[in-house]
């Protein structure tokens, strides 16, 4: 042990003296400089004077001044070694082992709280959003939307309205036929109408103006006749044929009904399992459809250059999608567009589509040749929607006398609105994100997405596991009060261990849960508080998993192109451009890939400048989704960033005579590992590296690994990483009034390696108000008409900052082997333990299990007086709280979950595990996937014909035939 | 209902249309002046105009940002007088020979004003649309009581919406913020590397 201490000693202590060095060097005044060459000289004797200036001067004349240093303050901070890691002599604890980024570690930005780069932008009010984009002759537009649900638009009269003085151009879905949708496999939408409007607020016209009264006067005098067909607003009433479907996909059609995707799963006999289970547990959720309620409402500025280029300034999470879309629709090539993101004002998934309004724009820009900015209303902001599907969940957990997960079947129906938007995926994702991190015996998914008139439901943040994950984890807190078991040391005996697979097949490599539920545990006091609280009060506790980035890229083969691109130049200001095609949505990605960067190359961050902007400068990058950005973007800036610190490492050893292998990157100083007084400042490596070539460029890019399993659907789902969370709420109900307040909330989320913990602080807390919205008070409310009522915020309640709960955030840092620097997503995953914990919560306060959110004071109030009503107790106050008798299972429980701790642990220090595919606690091998050595683990994606007798509700989706499979249809 | 509308040419030369029902006429230009961020100025307005439209679209104050237009989101919150006032819901004739502050007029010359540096550093601010509502609305209660109560900065920003920070960051930088003003300690050196020299403009009105 002592011997390793001294060892450090010599290194932090030879470190300190190269940090004194750069000082001596750096402080050169221009008149002063034989003195300086002297001083080094003495400081660095190693190295002869001739090889120690780096700048080729003509003889007789001054020397330059150093380039680059300027300013009064010229130091960074010096090295702190509780950011480098113990392996690189630093002092920074590695308790999950050692990470492949570890000599990648200067100390530099990693892992400290640092202000996102472009926030002085934000905060001065100099961040340009889509609407602040104003060029000069601009022309306001307007889109005429559509009154009815459904109708057939037979004519279009627009005479009047381009009369109207100021009217410069109006477009109509004659003018751009092409489809378009984010998915390639479902592209169902146009820019406007063509042949029908399919929701209120379906885009009919649009029209551009000289100033907006104007515009709007014009799009009233458009002369719209409809012929007004039969709407569908019961998401039941999609699964049925329909005389006219909302949509038509020809051969694929499901039937005649408006079915859009339906998903069939299983894994494991999940009969056999129900029949071997003591506990089960039943419920039917009704989930309300949810807004992103991002702040900044949709706007867009269009504008078709001299030379015919269209540049299309935007908010956009995801550009590169809209990119090829805008090809599509406006029938030009990709490289006559230029998309342009602007600042964009919240995302959180509602901006991630391509949107038929960006379409409008440069369909209006190209007709008046002018520059076309179109700005919406907040209600035009709901029916474009795109936020969380509507869905009914019939959830079915069953346990057996080993206190294992034997079974999990879900029956997922969800309603897409009017376009199918990322639906495929979303179908999938409620019921294969909930596969993990526990390990189950049997998993049995059916699901469906139909079509409706609503404005359409897409991604929001959670993507398709939020609801589903809430019926889950209050299925699993309602399994452990049958078993007579503490709900937390339940879900520790039945946990994944780190490098393992789960049931459908998803390579699970580092695994943070164990870790978060011990500190919440411990943090919250529950053992003190569960079960044991007043009536009105009551604690809960909830998990998630979530995919960081998704393995398939959308749009191509993941094996032909890469997912993310980064490129790096630096030029004689030593300064680095990074140009990156990640679209920063408020999350920090422009900070993380500064950060990324700094650290590669041991410069301070103001050193770094990001290029994200434009597609022209920007290499392609798939976009802000499945919280893919800090781990595929930061892993493609790491290695675009060792090229260059390769390139400086040669140089550096050319100058000092060192080789490469004992040089490390200190802050703005290559030094020899062994004797740091040899070495360079960055600026001398960077010139030399520079010699007759310029500017230093490099390219660094990231593709997933291959990975998965093969069967049909096997890909969605899959990632190269998984975050893990849990949460454990604190709620006070008013029993007699049904108000909950949620007051404080310990938040533990596993991102791997939180590279700003400033950051991942700010999106766990974000996610718990995001998820608290949801839970308490968010809802899109349809009338009996189908009209959505509260397309405003003065309606749909966005909690404000007196319901928000006291939050801990917890970090748990699992280091991933595959992420930059150990880092995994933290921007999705934290959302979904809130909903189940606050609903877990209220169970524990009143003994109330709801199962329809959001828990508004008028439902949760019926659910007590049921409650009364069913226990012949007269006032709710009389109601006793549940209360836990621990069994004897208990003590079986917390055994396994010490040695599984052990086992994990075991795990994820050994270099590379053996397999553990789920199943081993089940008594299969762990080291052959379960259906290689059962045949009955196998998967089955088509509904055998004995489930088809009696389907779940999302199940009878797979009653109809596809007409390609239909004899009476050709 | 068919409506016909006549044309006719104004004195100006501009084609004016002239509604019948249901439109409203359209409004009279006047004369408005205010100062805005300290500078003076004097526009020719609709006479219905909203306050928050001049500033944008006249003002040069793109800053002041536009979230729902009916005062649910604070987003467009701009002092009169050293009040804060959600600019979506005044008429811009209210405010005539006011004295207006939007976000570009809190940092003085060089200097960002406390509450903007701690809202970059302690992660108040994450899109930033919500922001510059916030840093008026929170400027405006330190500028009256400089060391608030958490309860008291809660009241201050109950009218702000924010979908990303979850407050939390917010109410800690406002807390950081009158930390600062307090002790008068912990305002960054111009010079320093760290600070940006160019911090706001006062609202292009030059
Ligand atoms: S824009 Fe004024 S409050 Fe929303
Ligand atoms: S920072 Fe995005 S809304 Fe507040």
């Amino acid at each position: 042990m002592s011997d390793i201490d001294d060892s450090e000693g010599v290194l932090h202590e030879s470190l300190e003296h190269s940090l004194e060095n750069v000082e001596a060097d750096i402080y050169v005044d221009s008149e002063d400089v034989v003195g300086d060459i002297e001083k080094e000289k003495i400081t660095t004797d190693v190295v002869k004077e001739s090889e120690i200036v780096g700048y080729r001067q003509q003889p007789g004349k001054l020397p330059f001044s150093k380039p680059g240093s300027g300013g009064k303050n010229r130091f960074s901070k010096p090295t702190d070694y509780s950011r480098i890691p113990r392996s690189q002599g630093g002092s920074l604890e590695q308790p999950w082992g050692a990470h492949r980024h570890d000599d990648l570690i200067s100390g530099q930005v990693i892992g400290k709280s640092t202000s996102l780069v472009d926030s002085n932008w934000k905060v001065t009010g100099q961040a340009k959003y889509g609407d602040d984009i104003r060029l000069p002759g601009e022309v306001i537009g307007r889109i005429l939307r559509s009154p009815h649900h459904y109708a057939r638009v037979l004519s279009i009269d627009i005479s009047k309205a381009l009369d109207l003085p100021g009217v410069l151009g109006i477009a109509t879905g004659d003018d751009a036929p092409g489809k378009f949708g984010v998915l390639p496999v479902t592209k169902d939408e146009h820019a406007m109408a063509v042949e029908k409007v399919r929701h209120v607020g379906d885009l009919v016209a649009c029209v551009a103006a000289i100033d907006e009264p104007t515009a709007r006067e014009a799009c009233r005098l458009i002369e719209v006749e409809y012929e007004v067909l039969d709407s569908i607003h019961d998401i039941k009433q999609g699964l049925e044929d329909s005389e006219n479907p909302i949509h038509d996909r020809g051969k694929y059609h499901i039937g005649e009904s408006n079915v859009q995707k339906r998903v069939f799963q299983q894994f494991g006999n999940i009969s056999e399992m129900k029949d071997s289970s003591v506990a089960s547990h039943d419920s039917d959720w009704t989930f309300t459809g949810v807004n992103h309620g991002f702040t900044e409402p949709h706007a867009v500025v269009a504008h078709w250059d001299p030379s015919g280029r269209l540049t299309l300034y935007t908010p956009q999470q995801v550009p590169h999608y809209l990119h090829r879309a805008l090809a599509d629709v406006l029938d030009i090539p990709m490289h006559q567009i230029n998309v342009y993101r602007t600042f964009v004002g919240g995302g959180f998934g509602g901006k991630s589509d391509p949107f038929p309004h960006e379409m409008c724009a440069a369909i209006l820009a190209r007709k008046t040749g002018r520059p076309v900015r179109i700005n919406f209303d907040r209600e035009e902001v709901f029916w474009v929607n795109r936020g969380r599907h509507p869905s009914k969940i019939s959830m079915s957990l069953h346990a057996d006398s080993e206190g294992r997960l034997c079974g999990i079947e879900t029956d997922a129906l969800i309603d897409g609105g009017a376009f199918a938007s990322f639906g495929h995926v979303t179908t999938y994702y409620n019921g294969v994100l909930h596969t993990a991190p526990y390990e189950i015996g049997a998993f049995h998914y059916t699901g469906a997405r139909v079509w409706t008139n609503k404005p359409a439901s897409g991604a929001m943040r959670g993507h398709g596991a939020v609801n589903s994950r809430c019926a889950v984890e209050t299925g699993i807190d309602d399994l452990a009060e049958q078993l007579g078991v503490d709900p937390i040391d339940f879900r520790l005996a039945n946990l994944l261990p780190p490098h393992s697979a789960t049931i459908t097949g998803f390579r699970v490599t580092s695994i943070g849960m164990r870790e978060c539920l011990e500190r919440v545990k411990e943090e919250s006091g529950w053992d003190e508080k569960f079960r044991k609280m007043p009536l009105g009060k009551g604690i809960g506790i909830g998990c998630g998993f979530f995919i960081s980035g998704s393995g398939l890229p959308i749009h191509w083969d993941p094996n032909k192109f890469p997912h993310a691109t980064v490129h790096l130049k630096i030029d004689m200001d030593g300064g680095v451009t990074v140009h990156t095609g990640a679209a920063d949505i408020g999350q920090g990605s422009d900070t993380v890939v500064a950060q990324s960067v700094a650290e590669v190359l041991g410069l301070p961050l103001d050193m770094i400048r990001v290029r994200s902007r434009e597609s022209d400068t920007s290499p392609v990058d798939l976009g802000s989704y499945s919280s893919r950005v800090t781990f595929m973007n930061a892993n493609a800036a790491i290695s675009a960033a060792m090229e260059i610190r390769n390139e400086l490492l040669e140089a550096t050893s050319e100058i000092t005579g060192s080789n490469i292998e004992g040089l490390v990157i200190g802050d703005r100083r290559i030094f020899n590992k062994r004797d740091p007084a040899v070495g360079v400042s960055y600026l001398e490596a960077l010139h030399k590296a520079q010699e007759d070539r310029g500017a230093l460029v490099s390219s660094g890019s990231y593709r997933t690994p291959p990975m998965g399993r093969a069967h049909k659907g096997a890909a969605a789902g899959l990632a190269p990483a998984y975050s893990f969370s849990a949460y454990v709420a604190e709620v006070d109900v008013d029993i007699e009034t049904g108000q909950t307040k949620v007051e404080k909330v310990w938040a533990a989320h596993d991102c791997g390696k939180a590279l700003n913990p400033l950051a991942v602080e700010g999106q766990i807390i974000g996610s718990c108000h995001m998820g608290m919205g949801q839970v308490l008070s968010e809802e899109m409310k349809y009338g009996r008409t189908g009209h959505l009522l509260n397309p405003d915020f003065l309606d749909y309640k966005i909690p404000t900052v007196h319901e928000m709960p006291e939050v801990t955030p917890i970090i748990v840092e699992s280091n991933d082997p595959e992420g930059p620097f150990g880092a995994k997503e933290a921007g999705e995953g934290p959302l979904l333990p809130i909903l189940p914990a606050v609903v877990n919560a209220v169970y524990d306060a009143i003994g109330v299990r709801v199962s329809e959110l959001p828990i508004t004071p008028d439902r949760l109030y019926k659910a007590i007086e049921k409650r009364c009503r069913s226990e012949g107790v007269k006032e709710p106050l009389d109601l006793e709280p549940p209360r836990l008798e621990l069994t004897a299972l208990q003590e079986i429980l917390q055994s396994r979950a010490i040695n599984h701790s052990r086992r994990d642990k075991e795990r994820r220090l050994t270099d590379s595990p053996s397999p553990y595919h789920n199943g081993a606690l089940f008594g299969l091998d762990p080291e052959i996937p379960g259906d290689e050595q059962d045949s009955r683990w196998a998967a089955v994606v088509i509904p055998p014909d004995d489930y088809l007798e009696d389907p779940g509700l999302a199940g009878s989706a797979w009653k109809h035939t596809e007409r390609r499979h239909r004899s009476d249809v050709e | 209902m068919k409506e016909q509308n006549t044309q006719v040419v104004d004195c100006s030369g501009k084609y004016v249309v002239q509604y019948s029902l249901p439109m409203v006429p359209g409004p009279d230009k006047v004369r408005w002046n205010a100062t805005v961020n300290g500078v003076n100025v004097d526009f020719f307005i609709d006479s219905n105009a909203i306050l928050l439209d001049v500033l944008r679209d006249q003002g040069g104050s793109l800053g002041t940002k536009r979230g729902c237009d009916m005062g649910t989101c604070g987003c467009c919150s701009v002092m009169i007088n050293g009040t804060p006032k959600l600019s979506c819901l005044v008429l811009a004739q209210e405010a005539r020979s006011s004295s207006i502050t939007t976000v570009e007029g809190l940092s003085s010359g060089h200097y960002l004003h406390p509450i903007q540096q701690t809202f970059a550093e302690c992660g108040g601010s994450q899109c930033g649309f919500c922001t510059p509502g916030f840093l008026v609305v929170s400027a405006a209660l330190l500028e009256r009581n400089p060391s608030p109560t958490k309860a008291e900065i809660k009241t201050a920003i109950e009218g702000n919406l924010c979908r990303c920070t979850g407050y939390q960051q917010i109410v800690e930088s406002i807390s950081k913020a009158s930390e600062i003003l307090v002790s008068g300690k912990g305002i960054d050196d111009s010079t320093s590397s760290k600070s940006d020299p160019h911090p706001g403009f006062s609202g292009g009105l030059s």
